[in-house]
């Protein structure tokens, strides 16, 4: 027996040593065991061996290296490459299973981290120092409550992400946007924002300061009473029962109030309270997760995309100002600057004009340049539409722009809108020659809202190659309501008429005609414009 | 690629050349030999026992019987072990450097004439 396990310690030893003295070690293991008998001195005796094992296993290892530095000097350099190999043996059965039962537990380890990023303390702390480089360009450039909230300390991750990446945006674009954001309750203003948050197209589930919530109280320095929120104010996530119920029921209170259809309401309404019968909100403390279940049972519901429950971190104020004039002036100011977002017109070679638009400006400010722009184009053969970075804006100017791609009166579709006189385009435009030019729009994952109005009646009314990526599915079709401190729900109060009788591109966004990742978008788009124009 | 040393010498390849002068033994033999001239102080364990000898072997200060004269049929295989004019030679400078110290030792006061 005991012969039988120092024979299994032998193979701790290198296969070289045990080659050629496994036997004698295991002979003079014999002779001692039959010289050495006794308590005591067996129990020497396997003393013995451990302190040999501990001490010679280890410079066996040390030694066991295969004589390279011998090799080398007998085969001096020649020119020609020389490989030693290590070891010429194959390998034993036993580190075959221990090396697959390693990788196959760090495989493991690995994809459970990966999937619980989220929720890892290190990988958010990270992010927060990321966020924080974030908040403080964005100070710089005045945005009191952001600063607030970079003070504060955050525990629900869900929203510093989207802060983050709301404030990562390009400052071109947020400037311009910002005062259009304190026109929260305004139905009549009908601003399709873009939400500025990246992380929408990867995401159905409504985030915190949702693409459908006009109130941005993160971004609008508009907002005098939103301004002095503190770092108190901006409390953890948990949820407590009390708040919940209070959601629920404003929430039911509100679908009853303002929701188009009142027995779709009614039966929302009672499907939130079976699920609050049923226990499913019992211990759900963090808000956004909240927001995305009630969210979700809402629309099982009634199929309606547009439907949004939305949790905010940062407090929604009570009563959310107008536009004030300071505003207006401000965001005036800044679409002057910033040419009304007409980033780029352009005519290319082969006579194809390129329009870089960004934002669909109110046309009571921009106007003059967008009927600039669009007369600059006026001879050109072809024209591409770059919405890459559009992130949305007034109907006013998607329908102005529009209005130049048609010879007559065209119904464009738009969820925001009841349908009026203005659903359709005001075709055609005198002295317009664009009406019968192959159009193609260039579509990212951040294309949003207003942009997607335009691309997707485009689309639909085959006026227009879509080339790029699908659109990030902002309709911003709902209005906001606010039902408690942290938490508001968007509803959809017009019944605009969709002619393509199919959900629009609420959530699942427009999807392009020519699917090429964003960045290649123009290309693809030119050589399909030259391609055509030579066929002709 | 490290390479086993022999200078200095360690104590247990002193010690297997010295259980060598005197006959040719095998592994055991010299375990039993090295544990007798040091009153027992130094058991080699086979580990320490095969590896020094696996050096004293590449430094050709001991080599291998090819097989034992004696060798009875049925009698286990053992490996016996020689020392060379080599393997004596080292032995006895490394003797001789410990009488060295030791002079040094005596002339110190450290030792007294009783010893050795």
């Amino acid at each position: 027996m005991s012969e039988k396990i120092y024979a299994w310690l032998l193979r701790l030893y290198p296969s070289r040593f045990r080659e050629t003295y496994s036997d004698d070690a295991l002979q003079l293991f014999r002779d001692r065991s039959r010289d050495e008998k006794g308590l005591v001195l067996s129990l020497r005796l396997w003393l013995d061996l451990f302190a040999d094992l501990a001490v010679s296993v280890p410079r066996e290892y040390f030694y066991a290296e295969p004589e390279l530095v011998a090799a080398s000097a007998q085969r001096p350099f020649n020119g020609t490459p020389l490989f030693y190999v290590l070891r010429d043996e194959s390998l034993r059965p036993g580190a075959l299973v221990l090396g697959s039962m390693l990788s196959l537990g760090a495989l493991v380890t690995f994809s459970i981290l990966l999937s619980q990023g989220s929720y890892h303390r290190p990988l958010s702390a990270s992010s927060r120092q990321l966020q924080s480089a974030a908040y403080r360009s964005s100070s710089e450039s005045g945005h009191p409550v952001r600063q607030a909230a970079n003070d504060a300390n955050f525990s629900a991750r869900g929203e510093h992400e989207t802060i983050a990446s709301t404030s990562q945006q390009p400052t071109t674009a947020a400037t311009a946007a910002r005062p259009i954001n304190a026109t929260p309750r305004d139905s009549q203003s009908n601003v399709l924002l873009a939400p500025n948050n990246s992380l929408r197209p990867q995401s159905a589930t409504p985030q915190p300061l949702d693409a459908a919530t006009p109130i941005r109280t993160d971004t609008s320095p508009t907002q005098p009473d939103a301004a002095p929120v503190t770092a108190a104010a901006v409390r953890n996530a948990n949820l407590d029962a009390a708040e919940r119920q209070r959601v629920i029921d404003g929430a039911a209170a509100n679908l009853k109030e303002h929701y188009i259809y009142p027995d779709i309401a009614q039966k929302m309404a009672e499907a939130l309270l079976v699920h609050e019968k049923a226990g499913d909100y019992d211990g759900k403390t963090d808000g956004a997760a909240f927001a995305a279940l009630l969210t979700s049972q809402l629309r099982n519901v009634s199929h309606d995309p547009h439907l949004d429950v939305v949790y905010s971190r940062v407090p929604l104020p009570e009563h959310p100002t107008g536009q004030t004039p300071e505003g207006l002036a401000r965001y005036r100011k800044a679409m002057e600057q910033e040419n009304c977002m007409f980033e780029k017109v352009e005519i290319l070679p082969h006579n194809i004009g390129y329009l870089k638009l960004n934002f669909f400006g109110d046309t009571s400010v921009c106007l003059s340049t967008a009927t600039a722009a669009m007369a600059s184009l006026n001879h050109v053969d072809t024209i591409i539409f770059d919405l890459r970075d559009n992130r949305g804006g007034y109907p006013s100017m998607v329908m102005l722009i529009t209005d130049y791609l048609f010879d007559h009166p065209e119904y464009m579709y738009n969820p925001r809108e009841n349908t009026t006189e203005r659903s359709w385009t005001r075709s055609p435009v005198q002295g317009n020659r664009l009406a019968d030019k192959p159009v193609y729009v260039l579509t990212s994952a951040r294309t949003f809202s207003g942009a997607e109005h335009f691309s997707y009646n485009l689309k639909m009314l085959k006026r227009g190659t879509l080339v790029g990526e699908t659109t990030g599915g902002a309709s911003d079709a709902g209005i906001f309501h606010r039902i408690d401190i942290h938490f508001g729900m968007s509803i959809r109060e017009t019944k605009g008429i969709n002619p393509y009788s199919q959900p629009d591109w609420a959530v699942t966004g427009v999807e392009p005609d020519v699917k090429v990742k964003a960045a290649d978008a123009l290309e693809t788009a030119v050589k399909l414009a030259e391609s055509r124009l030579v066929k002709k | 690629m490290p390479k086993r040393k022999l200078d200095p010498l360690p104590s247990a390849a002193f010690q297997i050349l010295l259980s060598l002068a005197g006959e040719d033994l095998h592994g055991y033999g010299i375990m039993r030999q090295v544990a007798e001239q040091t009153e027992g102080r130094m058991r080699l364990g086979p580990g320490t026992l095969y590896s020094s000898i696996q050096t004293l072997l590449e430094a050709k200060l001991i080599e291998e019987l090819d097989q034992r004269e004696d060798a009875k049929p049925g009698h286990e295989r053992r490996r016996y072990y020689r020392l060379t004019s080599a393997g004596r030679k080292l032995a006895r400078s490394e003797a001789e450097r410990l009488a060295d110290l030791l002079r040094v030792a005596r002339a110190k006061k450290l030792l007294r004439g009783e010893y050795v």
